[in-house]
């Protein structure tokens, strides 16, 4: 890539690439924080609770936004190292792969379940909802930011990729909290989901004492 | 025939034939190693293991062969608490360890229709005798049913459970399944997944279950809990089966009084956590076998041969709120069969700091929100003429923290300036007993470290003081009184302490 193929590609991503970035999150997040809205929705005064909800996305976006400058400026990295997309794709997926078995990763989806206590009167309760979307969007960009550089290499199949991503994402939520451990971690609950329901209809429980050797 | 589980105050002695029977039969599992599925060691780890308190208290020891991983995570650490399968998990674990002991018992001579007896603490006061001697009743030591472990209500050793101090006021709730919203917890608890420790007890769980571990075990420090006061240790404790058979026996009395009381019909209750991708419920039974089961095949106790000498209820606690709120007698009977769970809630108030509970008391005042608390003064007078029951309110402790399960306290509201609370027992809106915090307060570990909420219904305290015209005040005042001090390395805190009110 020439100096001015990199100062135009660097000027073009707060503009276009922030707008596309932003789409991105508008498509991805809404299953990850359902709960964390409800939990902002609860235990608020019912006449707050849009606003509570409102400082929670606006904290969270705020994060990711914040994030996504940081992740351009990675895939721009990548692509002014290697011109091979493919090449850029693999260096994403390792990343992401090595990520994922990490105790980093688990302390990360650890804090994607955390509920905290909030205020309820006043700038106190705005500051708290606006406090919670920010802690929960950094446990979230620390949970996914690695998988969330696979839509940005894969221009070719972007929406797919994102799908893709966006549901792994959400069925590796389902799991509980655990300790901090390098191991495999992905969407098992969410296959075992699928497995028991299979299950159930195809071989229902006959007696209600079994035993088994 | 049923398999009929009596009261143990009324088997005719202390040392009656189903008493001394269990012990033969404990005595029979604990003589087992740690690695066998139906030793004594291993049952109590199916309701949870912490190995660094049981090395503390010679439960595992170096000499010991470890299960094999596959066993461990098959049958370990899987108590439900904070679950709507709280009491089903539990009725498998009882029947399954019963089946364990009567084998051990046949097999010492002992009779084939030997049943665990319960603990009825609602009847009298103290510990039952067996339990209490280091002895057998010939004098000779190594009474299977005695723990070192167990320091009673105010750490002394002096194990007993004020009959003041527990109710079973949980039997007045409508509904099994609550919310996690803020308002009622149900009577069996709010809707999880596989749950070793889920955030919100349901109100069964919270009093008599909890308050009972925790006056029972005690503690000498938060690094010295009783046996019975942390859930990765109360299964090695004898007394917590006749606890758990008593939690077990009023769900039954839940179930028939009156007869509209159901258990949940959704299908992720019915069949259990393992039907949504959870782990199953598993338990080891004789000749090397293992049970699995479903919460909803636990539901029909006589389906399962079992019964229990008194499934008798106390009088509702509903009808006598609605007389106090000016509604006829018989209305108010009709009103408190008819009445399922409201399902509007809202928040009503809230403390403004998150409180730390150390020493002998902690004080916080909640300031409520006027809208709010306008609509429940609306409701509440309309109660007389409406055949509708009226908004319950609930206290919540949210996100109470710590490291000491052994902690326990009673909550009060708006006592008097400068009076003993004991003398205001009407001012007591519940009990608490921290049973399960340790592990809720890890951040790394099966939770998020976000501790336990508890709720409890102050709907009664609400009405007086919505009689008197004090509610209109816009604040109630909270004191929290330990059981015993709390040390503060005990690092108990209270995230928030807030009001809810639940409306039709």
């Amino acid at each position: 890539m020439t100096l001015s193929g990199i100062c135009s590609a660097g000027l073009r991503m707060p503009l276009a690439d922030s707008f596309n970035w932003l789409l991105m999150l508008a498509a991805m997040m809404p299953p990850l924080i359902v709960a964390p809205l409800r939990h902002a929705r609860e235990r608020s005064f019912a006449h707050r609770r849009a606003r509570a909800m409102f400082l929670f996305v606006i904290g969270y976006g705020a994060v990711w936004m914040t994030a996504g400058i940081g992740l351009q400026v990675m895939a721009l990295a990548a692509q002014l190292a290697s011109s091979d997309t493919l090449t850029c794709l693999a260096l994403s997926a390792s990343a992401a792969a090595l990520w994922q078995v990490s105790p980093a990763k688990q302390w990360c989806l650890n804090r994607c379940h955390r509920r905290p206590q909030l205020a309820a009167f006043g700038a106190a309760a705005d500051r708290a909802a606006f406090d919670f979307g920010l802690s929960h969007g950094a446990a979230c960009v620390g949970a996914c930011w690695a998988l969330m550089l696979l839509p940005l290499f894969a221009r070719q199949a972007h929406v797919l990729t994102m799908l893709a991503v966006m549901l792994f994402a959400f069925a590796e939520r389902l799991e509980n909290a655990a300790p901090l451990a390098w191991r495999w971690r992905g969407p098992g609950k969410a296959l075992r989901i699928i497995a028991a329901q299979a299950r159930m209809h195809l071989a229902p429980r006959e007696r209600a004492l079994r035993t088994n050797d | 025939m049923a398999n009929t589980r009596q009261n143990v105050w009324a088997l005719g002695s202390d040392w009656a034939d189903p008493i001394l029977w269990y012990a033969r039969g404990v005595k029979a599992m604990k003589a087992r190693a740690l690695n066998d599925r139906i030793s004594w060691r291993f049952y109590a780890a199916i309701h949870g293991i912490f190995p660094p308190l049981w090395q503390q208290y010679g439960y595992l020891r170096p000499t010991d062969t470890i299960p094999s991983t596959a066993d461990r995570n098959a049958y370990w650490n899987q108590c439900q608490h904070g679950s709507w399968y709280f009491l089903p998990w539990h009725r498998g674990y009882l029947i399954a360890f019963e089946a364990v002991i009567r084998d051990a018992v046949v097999a010492l001579g002992g009779p084939g229709d030997w049943a665990l007896p319960y603990w009825n603490y609602f009847k009298q006061e103290g510990l039952p005798p067996a339990f209490a001697s280091a002895n057998w009743p010939d004098g000779t030591g190594d009474n299977p049913l005695f723990v070192q472990q167990r320091y009673g209500p105010n750490n002394d050793g002096n194990v007993f459970v004020p009959l003041s101090e527990v109710n079973m006021n949980a039997l007045g709730e409508p509904d099994f399944e609550g919310v996690a919203s803020g308002g009622s917890p149900g009577f069996g608890g709010v809707a999880t997944g596989f749950a070793h420790g889920g955030r919100i007890h349901g109100a069964i769980e919270t009093q008599p279950h909890d308050w009972v571990h925790g006056l029972v075990g005690g503690g000498l420090s938060p690094q010295e809990p009783g046996l019975m006061s942390d859930p990765d240790t109360a299964g090695l404790d004898p007394i917590f089966w006749l606890h758990h058979a008593n939690i077990d026996r009023l769900w039954e009395v839940w179930r028939q009084n009156p007869a509209t009381h159901v258990d949940p019909s959704k299908a992720n209750w019915i069949n259990g956590p393992a039907s949504t991708g959870g782990h199953a419920f598993i338990l080891p039974m004789p000749g090397g076998q293992s049970l699995t089961y479903t919460p909803g095949e636990m539901s029909n106790l006589s389906a399962l041969g079992y019964t229990y000498d008194d499934l008798s209820a106390p009088p509702s606690p509903l009808v006598a709120r609605l007389e106090r709120l000016g509604v006829d007698v018989t209305e108010a009977t009709a009103v408190a069969r008819r009445t399922a769970m409201a399902k509007t809630v809202e928040l009503l108030g809230a403390n403004t700091e998150s409180i730390r509970l150390s020493g002998t008391e902690a004080r916080t005042s909640i300031a409520l929100d006027p809208a709010a608390r306008s609509r429940l003064s609306t409701n509440l007078n309309e109660a007389a003429t409406r055949s509708a029951a009226p908004d319950r309110v609930f206290l919540n402790l949210e996100n109470v923290r710590g490291i000491s399960d052994a902690t326990a306290f009673n909550v009060y509201i708006n006592v008097p300036e400068g009076e003993n609370p004991a003398n205001h027992p009407d001012h007591l809106a519940g009990s608490v007993a921290l049973f399960g915090v340790r592990k809720a307060s890890a951040a790394d570990d099966k939770h998020a470290g976000d501790g336990l909420t508890y709720v409890l219904d102050i709907s009664s305290i609400i009405d007086r003081l919505h009689l008197s015209g004090a509610i209109d005040a816009g604040q109630l005042h909270v004191l929290l009184v330990p059981r015993n001090p709390v040390a503060t390395e005990a690092q108990i805190s209270i995230g928030r302490i807030s009001v809810f009110r639940q409306s039709n």
